[in-house]
């Protein structure tokens, strides 16, 4: 009788852990499809953007597009190689899902989406900065804003940086459910 | 042994208390085992932690120190330059303090780490905080790149010139204050590997 009693509890812990684990991973496969559109989103907003003066005048150029500037080109670049990543991950976190137990693969993908998350990071900073640069200006190093001339591609620009934002915020809430999720007790 | 009816009751004490015995043995070696595992990661967190706040300190320093004055002076131009004149570069220094005054203050809870190596609570704390910290060195060292970049090379389509021709100490300082805050916010991201790493519950 004792020991049938036992038994009985210990198959009661064993369900109910697994199943807090397995929800975090359901959430972090949810995020996962999220940042996918965040980042995919951004870069093909950032790289659609061109945008043609009507007229001419002797010192600027009168057409503007994202490959004129080296930081838009490696922000494209860094939100594709994310976007990329993020696609190939899907079924690491599927497997997550299956299997709650797992410790090492999850130490690999934390590392992995701290990368990520570094270059994403890395990306947007420099194109913000940019941008910040294009619609301000600087007096002290004789740099022209240039949005007041070319302002629809001034707003393409800074809203292609709102998607790959919210992708390094996802990425980071990622980071800490694979945390959590390796933290508990099985 | 005694038999009544259809029970019969045997005494087991002496064989439940040697069974004991013997499970106790056979899981504190697995546990001490890992614990040696984790006070080992946690001293190379430590140590990793000091190189971060090296590099964040040197790389504020660099910044912030970066006036220089031209003995000359044009019509155009102007003949001083100190980080204060670009946003950018100020974001990057006051980034960079906020980095390094996290590390300083993480370093005590790291040696809390060292000395408990299954306070997993504390570790929890210290990977999601080094994650938040992490992005924030990434996003400043990137934009003070960004910035950087444009003042050696300039950009023909924009018509912003290079002002690095004019003022090259300016440029070196603060060229050597980027890569070490490349150099913290990569020791930064092998911190969240180890905090990960440390962080998994063996038993």
């Amino acid at each position: 009788m004792k020991a049938v009693a036992s038994d009985s509890s210990e198959l009661k812990s064993s369900k109910l852990k697994p199943g807090v684990n397995r929800g975090l991973s359901i959430f972090d496969f949810i995020l996962r499809l999220a940042a996918i559109v965040g980042a995919l989103g951004s870069a093909i907003a950032m790289g659609t953007t061109t945008q043609t003066l009507p007229f001419a005048t002797q010192f600027i150029q009168f057409r503007a597009e994202y490959n004129d500037l080296p930081m838009f080109t490696f922000f494209v670049v860094a939100c594709a190689i994310v976007s990329g990543y993020l696609v190939l991950s899907l079924p690491l976190s599927i497997f997550h899902i299956l299997r709650s137990r797992a410790r090492a693969t999850r130490v690999v993908l934390v590392f992995l989406d701290a990368g990520m998350m570094a270059l994403l990071t890395s990306g947007a900073s420099a194109a913000a900065a940019i941008v910040y640069l294009a619609h301000k200006g600087n007096g002290k190093t004789n740099w022209l804003a240039i949005c007041q001339q070319f302002n629809s591609f001034c707003e393409r620009t800074s809203g292609s940086l709102i998607g790959s934002f919210v992708a390094i915020v996802l990425l980071m809430i990622m980071i800490f459910l694979s945390g959590a999720a390796l933290s508990r007790r099985h | 042994m005694k038999n009544s009816g259809d029970s019969t009751v045997i005494d087991v004490p002496p064989t439940a208390a040697s069974s004991k015995k013997k499970a106790v043995v056979s899981t504190a070696a697995p546990g001490q085992a890992s614990g040696g595992v984790k006070r080992g990661l946690s001293i190379f967190d430590f140590v990793l932690r000091l190189g971060a706040l090296g590099a964040a300190l040197g790389a504020a320093a660099a910044m912030g120190t970066s006036d220089e004055t031209l003995p000359f002076f044009t019509q155009f131009f102007q003949f001083e330059a100190s980080y204060d004149d670009l946003p950018t570069f100020q974001f990057f220094l006051i980034a960079m303090g906020i980095v390094a005054g996290y590390l300083a203050l993480s370093l005590p809870f790291s040696i809390v780490c060292i000395v408990r190596p299954r306070a997993v609570g504390l570790r929890l704390l210290l990977l999601i905080l080094d994650t938040v910290v992490l992005t924030l060195a990434t996003s400043a060292a990137a934009a003070a790149a960004a910035i950087v970049y444009l003042a050696h090379d300039g950009n023909t389509s924009t018509n912003w010139l290079a002002i690095c021709d004019q003022f090259d100490d300016f440029c070196q300082k603060v060229s050597g204050a980027v890569i070490g805050a490349f150099i913290a916010a990569l020791l930064m991201m092998f911190l969240v590997l180890l905090s990960a790493f440390g962080i998994r519950n063996t038993h």
